[in-house]
């Protein structure tokens, strides 16, 4: 009896570490993708409109060697 | 007696670094990349400012778009979510738009501006220049990002798991 409460006991001990694993892999992917993430179809309107800047000649290549 | 050790004096003012010859023939352009800063007084607006021209000496061979104040606050005045996530630095994969468009994977974008210390914004601008030089011929780019930050989520939760291990033996 004490047997089977120790392996039950271990098992359930196993599932919530891995649980705690998955879960914090999860949160440091969102964060990641939070601060660092690809520009995909729902960015498409963002990337036409700085595209249209530059053929329009509105923003031009930066050549200076430091940001006011 | 020692010879004496020639030692030379830090300079009183911090002096605008030269630029750096180029070592190799111009290659033709794979990225463009945006930077839009509205100018919040944060750390990541600082260290930008500070290492902007070792951004610009390490990406001479793609084209850097600065928006400037005023297009910027107007590029968060008509995307007000991302306020306070700027400094941005989107960079247009111009090998995937001129293949497929913008419909699609066609580049990426890191928000500075959310990162809150001095060091981790620091790290963060260190590791995306590393990241561009050394893709900038990957003709996987997508598949190097999403592999890329799979494995810093993996990475990072088992440090967290680690540090709260050793803190949790420390405490007993």
């Amino acid at each position: 009896m004490t047997e089977k409460i120790s392996e039950y006991l271990s098992i359930l001990l196993s599932a919530a570490a891995m649980g705690y694993m998955i879960y914090e892999i999860d949160k440091r992917q969102r964060k990641m993708h939070q601060i660092f993430d690809v520009l995909g179809t729902s960015d498409a309107h963002l990337t036409a409109r700085l595209e249209g800047m530059v053929e329009r000649g509105e923003l031009q290549p930066y050549t200076g060697m430091t940001l006011a | 007696m020692p010879p004496q050790t020639a030692v030379a004096e830090p300079p009183d003012t911090v002096a605008q670094p030269a630029p750096i010859p180029a070592a190799t023939a111009k290659l033709p352009v794979r990225f463009r990349i945006f930077i839009v800063d509205t100018g919040w007084d944060s750390p990541a607006h600082r260290i930008l400012c500070d290492n902007f021209w070792l951004l610009r000496e390490l990406q001479k061979d793609d084209e850097i778009y600065v928006l400037g104040r005023e297009k910027s606050v107007e590029y968060m005045r008509y995307h007000q979510a991302r306020i306070g996530h700027d400094p941005i630095l989107a960079v247009h994969d111009l090998a995937a738009i001129n293949g497929k468009g913008i419909n699609g994977f066609h580049g990426f974008r890191l928000r500075l501006g959310l990162l809150r210390t001095p060091g981790q914004a620091l790290l963060a601008l260190q590791n995306f220049c590393r990241f561009l030089i050394s893709h900038r011929h990957s003709t996987r780019l997508e598949a190097d990002i999403r592999g890329g930050l799979r494995r810093e989520g993996v990475m990072g939760a088992i440090q967290i798991i680690l540090e709260h291990e050793s803190r949790a033996m420390v405490s007993e």
